[in-house]
């Protein structure tokens, strides 16, 4: 293999990887860490999305909006978790009914407020040659955004009090609760800090894509797929998790076409999932004792 | 065996429940002979989907499996009575495609159930290894819009969707065949939701509804005390899954078309939103829940456009946060509160 | 005396309540179903179809409707589930009792819906350009069909940029259909389909397909993608440099995608179709301005929405000609090539063999700004393909889609 051709296929695995840990990201804090089964995922991603297309729109520069779009999903993810998801810590899978409705409301509530698409904002310009390749920059920005959010997620909640407080929360509500920390406020950070990580890809991919109310149903298969494989303890699955299926899926891609990628990555969740049953966290933490 | 169809399992078991039960049912079969013809086979439509429920209930509300597969064995039956319809080239034979349609998923969800139980996947697993093997399906089936998917006669025609197979017919009087459609298709699906309501019941409150129940609440302990919880397990998910295929089947056999988006998402989910809004702790729930939240949907969605998916949105978040138990669960209760015994022995969930 | 007396009363009385009834019956409205998605995934599509419709609608009303009859528009919204198509379809005719079906966008909802049509005796109108090769007598097609669109553009764009051609189409029958179609005509003129990706719906990320591109060097690419997915290609070929000529069936007409996208993303984007808002005839800037009097926020006029109008004009048509609503009558005036209408585009009739629309097609060329320029009128074109692989209506009714693998059995 040529260096050309090397460089190539880190450069797709990157993208892979990429798509997969920045759909994951929130959602392994969400549905990861706190259970709960958040249907509404792909709406937070439309939220950073629309809001850094905005921003874009009215002048501001597209780094700040990109900011401002993660912010505010994350604001509004706090909200919904004060309201609704507040309810549903003891009966997990009733979120799902929940959170259903909810992206239900707010997809077809953009459609009726903003229309069935918004004009889309160009991607930053800058590409690079390799050989006869030209490829994007921008496409490196989204593998360097993945692994920031990686290492937010890994600051947060391993070198910050608040991260110690959340994880004992997640690990026994009540206990911390009698030790004095305030759950609730725990809780409301935790799923604000997941819905600005679903924000924060939507902003980034938002200059790549196309822009319609249910553009987060592209996202959800793969995010949740990404999770679950990583298994219980996310600060220790996701990452493996996503390297293990982009790598699976830039073979198969690069090998058969994307509907043999598609399905051979799905398929191999399966098998994963079968010969790992608590997921990746589960193997790599057995293997630690 | 009989006694089996009240017990602690199930919601409703008193004299005052069972009389109710009669009135609908015979105001159900009267049904046809008042209404509009459109509005009978509309019903009958809505009843095809919630055999596919009453297993997902089976399964989860009973069992403590919440799989996402329920729409991958309905498309394997789907598909199954496609292909052997246009292959036995219809006629009374398309009784055998429905017969080994749903033999057909039933053999997948042995394999499937098999491979998952006996690998020790379960929780939230399960459901994401459901859901793959549901969207794996989908998207196979998907781009098989080529000339060289075919199996016998049958074209599967990719997304576009599979056709030309005869409705379920049979033999009937003056050497003429009766179609299923209609009335007949009617009166089929109340008869058949009837045996599979009370049959299921039976099975819920009898031992091995006993077991499954144990066996969701603590499966160690069930263990401990003896029982195979794989077998139990593996049967629940058969039966479920079955109960997809059978909604699978009829629903080709109603529209004469079956495609992979009723396979994949959304569709997928959609059965998940039927029972949890029903109450899936409840077999009678499900069947009232289900039939309504589809009679709801398609009524709002004719009359509200574009505002359709909002209300139901709105409908489902108001009944999680105000009726945990499940819409009709809920209304049960309410009612029950008001009318003192009228749901006998009900037991809290 | 009395008695006649009593008989000339009665008589008048009756010629007196023929008058009324006569008149009562002609104002009885004449019902047309209509299914279009406008939530969902498709509302970017179907909710210019709608617009279409209405406009049709309000503007034959006011005009005194057809054969004196007001047009009643019953629309449901399907949300994209072709479940509901199918709910829907059986709705509007069975209960609501329209004279004509008229909708559906995917062709998937079209082929759920046509064996329910097929069992009763309501005729059906498909709106939208599609893959071709639909042979029932219950439906008529309004759309472009391949031979229309890549018999035109297909050696167009091989004579002006070269002989290798890329193909990335989605991964379902439309796309490999149209990729069939495009492999055919390739060959005839001497080319080489240098490679084909067929990209399954709802894949938004393509930097492995813009790497296949560029080691494959073609002179240009066939894009038919489908879906707003599929339609982020443009914007990462763009940010990738790829710099191509492209060609397509589908793109600006249906999803105005050079008004979505931020330029350069559509750049030398050429397509072939029977309408762009972009045409400049006093008939296609007369119909602009109605339908902007109407509908001042539309942000394209697509081909989808000029064919549901057009639809509606010529189902008029039809009807007045055949002084009936039967379908069997309208057949009748197809048969005899009458079903013909001034449209915005030109005038376009129904060909009675295979009862699809013939079409004035034109390509189009979009720049780095986005705009549109119409490079070539390629005049009426017949929908030939099915009346010469065997289809004809007016002889028997086959009630199936044939593709070019896919050809009615001989004999």
């Amino acid at each position: 293999m040529t260096i050309v051709e090397i460089f190539s296929v880190l450069y797709q695995f990157a993208d892979v990887f990429a798509f997969l840990i920045l759909s994951a990201a929130g959602l392994a804090i969400v549905f990861g860490m706190m259970g709960v089964i958040n249907m509404a995922h792909g709406e937070f991603i439309m939220c950073g999305a629309y809001v850094t297309v905005a921003l874009v729109h009215g002048g501001m520069p597209l780094p700040i909006a990109q900011l401002l779009g993660a912010v505010t999903a994350g604001i509004v993810g706090v909200i919904v978790e004060v309201l609704v998801v507040r309810r549903f810590y003891k009966r997990p899978l009733d979120s799902l009914l929940a959170t259903w409705g909810l992206s239900l409301i707010v997809t077809q509530g953009m459609l009726i407020l903003v229309g069935s698409s918004v004009r889309g904002i160009g991607t930053p310009p800058g590409s690079f040659m390799v050989g006869e390749y030209t490829f994007s920059v921008y496409r490196l920005i989204l593998f360097a955004g993945a692994v920031g959010a990686l290492a937010l997620i890994y600051f947060v909640f391993m070198r910050t009090r608040f991260g110690t407080l959340a994880r004992a929360t997640m690990q026994n509500a009540n206990m911390a609760q009698a030790l004095g920390v305030r759950v609730g406020r725990v809780y409301a950070l935790s799923f604000g800090l997941g819905a600005g990580l679903a924000g924060l890809c939507g902003a980034l991919y938002a200059p790549t894509m196309t822009l319609i109310p249910t553009m987060g149903s592209t996202f959800i298969v793969e995010s949740f797929v990404t999770v679950v494989v990583g298994g219980a303890n996310v600060l220790l699955g996701t990452a493996p998790a996503g390297i293990l299926l982009a790598a699976i899926r830039t073979t198969l891609n690069a090998w058969q076409g994307q509907i043999i990628g598609q399905i051979g990555m799905l398929v191999a969740v399966i098998i994963i999932i079968r010969l790992l049953p608590e997921g990746l966290s589960g193997f790599l933490t057995r293997r630690q004792r | 065996m009989f006694k089996l169809v009240n017990g602690p399992q199930t919601l409703g078991n008193g004299p005052g429940f069972w009389m109710s039960f009669l009135v609908v049912l015979a105001i159900a079969i009267g049904y046809p002979f008042f209404a509009d013809s459109y509005d009978v086979g509309n019903f009958a439509y809505f009843l095809i989907w919630v055999f596919m429920a009453m297993g997902l209930c089976l399964m989860w509300g009973y069992g403590g499996m919440l799989t996402f597969g329920q729409t991958l064995f309905f498309g394997i039956s789907g598909y199954g009575y496609g292909v052997l319809a246009i292959n036995f080239e219809g006629g009374t034979m398309t009784l055998a495609a429905l017969v080994l349609a749903l033999a057909l998923a039933a053999l997948a969800a042995l394999i499937l159930g098999y491979f998952m139980i006996w690998g020790g996947v379960g929780g939230v697993f399960f459901g994401i290894v459901t859901l793959s093997a549901t969207l794996v399906l989908a998207f196979f089936l998907g781009q098989t819009a080529g000339p060289e998917w075919t199996i016998g006669e049958a074209r599967l025609n990719g997304f576009n969707g599979m056709k030309g197979m005869e409705p379920l017919n049979i033999p009937w009087f003056d050497d003429e065949q009766l179609y299923f459609e209609g009335t007949a298709l009617y009166f089929l699906v109340i008869a058949l939701i009837v045996v599979v309501y009370l049959a299921l019941r039976m099975l819920v409150n009898s031992r091995f509804g006993n077991v499954i129940v144990a066996v969701r609440e603590d499966p160690q302990r069930a263990e401990l005390l003896g029982y195979d919880v794989r077998k139990y397990q593996l049967a629940t998910f058969v039966i479920g899954s079955t109960l997809a295929g059978l909604s699978g089947a009829l629903y080709t056999s109603w529209g004469q078309f079956i495609q992979p988006a009723s396979i994949g998402l959304p569709a997928a989910a959609m059965p998940i939103v039927w029972v949890a809004f029903s109450g899936r702790g409840d077999l009678t729930a499900t069947l009232v829940g289900s039939f309504l939240i589809l009679y709801a949907f398609q009524t709002i969605t004719v009359h509200s456009q574009q505002a359709a998916l909002i209300l139901m949105g709105a409908m489902l978040l108001a009944t999680v946060m105000l009726a945990p138990q499940g819409f009709v669960i809920g209304f049960a209760r309410l009612v029950g509160r008001l009318f003192g015994s009228m749901t006998g022995s009900a037991k809290d969930k | 005396m009395n008695l006649r007396r009593k008989l000339l009363a009665l008589a008048g009385v009756f010629a007196a309540s023929t008058v009324v009834g006569g008149t009562a019956l002609a104002a009885d409205p004449l019902k047309i179903g209509l299914l279009e998605d406008i939530s969902g995934d498709l509302a970017l599509l179907g909710k210019p179809k709608l617009n279409g419709s209405q406009l049709a609608v309000e503007e034959i009303n006011k005009a005194g409707g057809i054969m004196g009859r007001k047009i009643e528009l019953i629309h449901l919204d399907p949300q994209g589930d072709n479940a509901r198509y199918q709910e829907f379809a059986r709705r509007l005719l069975n209960k609501d009792k329209v004279d004509v079906l008229i909708g559906g966008i995917t062709s998937a909802s079209r082929e759920a819906v046509r064996p329910i049509v097929n069992r009763t005796k309501t005729p059906y109108f498909y709106t939208n350009q599609y893959e071709g090769g639909v042979c029932d007598a219950s439906m008529v097609s309004i759309g472009a069909v391949p031979e229309q669109q890549f018999s035109t553009m297909i050696p167009y764009m091989v004579e002006t940029f070269g002989k290798k051609v890329y193909v990335i189409a989605a991964d379902y029958n439309f796309g490999q259909i149209s990729a069939e179609w495009n492999r055919k005509i390739v060959k005839d003129l001497g080319g080489t389909v240098v490679g084909e990706e067929f990209i399954p719906l709802g894949v938004s990320q393509f930097a492995q397909t813009i790497q296949n591109i560029q080691k494959a060097k073609p002179d240009w690419i066939l894009t038919i993608n489908v879906g707003a997915a599929q339609d982020s290609f443009f914007e990462q070929a763009a940010a990738a440099k790829l710099n191509l000529p492209m060609g397509s069936s589908i793109k600006v007409m249906l999803g105005f995608e050079h008004k979505r996208f931020a330029p350069p993303a559509l750049n030398k984007m050429h397509a072939v179709a029977n309408w762009f808002e972009e045409i400049d005839t006093p008939e296609a800037n007369d119909f602009k301005k109605r339908w902007r009097a109407k509908f001042p926020n539309e942000t394209y006029i697509n081909d989808m929405g000029y064919n549901a109008y057009t639809a509606i004009y010529m189902y008029k048509t039809m009807v007045e000609q055949a002084k009936s609503t039967k379908l069997e009558n309208l057949r009748k005036v197809i048969a005899a090539g009458k079903a013909c209408i001034d449209a915005p585009e030109g005038k376009i009739c129904v060909d009675p063999k295979s009862q699809h629309t013939s079409h004035r097609m034109r390509l189009i060329s979009v720049d780095e700004k986005h705009n549109v320029k119409v490079l070539k009128d390629y005049g009426v074109i017949q929908p030939y393909w099915l009346g010469e692989i065997g289809c004809d209506l007016t002889k028997k009714n086959d009630k199936k889609q044939y593709t070019p693998t896919d050809l009615p059995k001989k004999g």
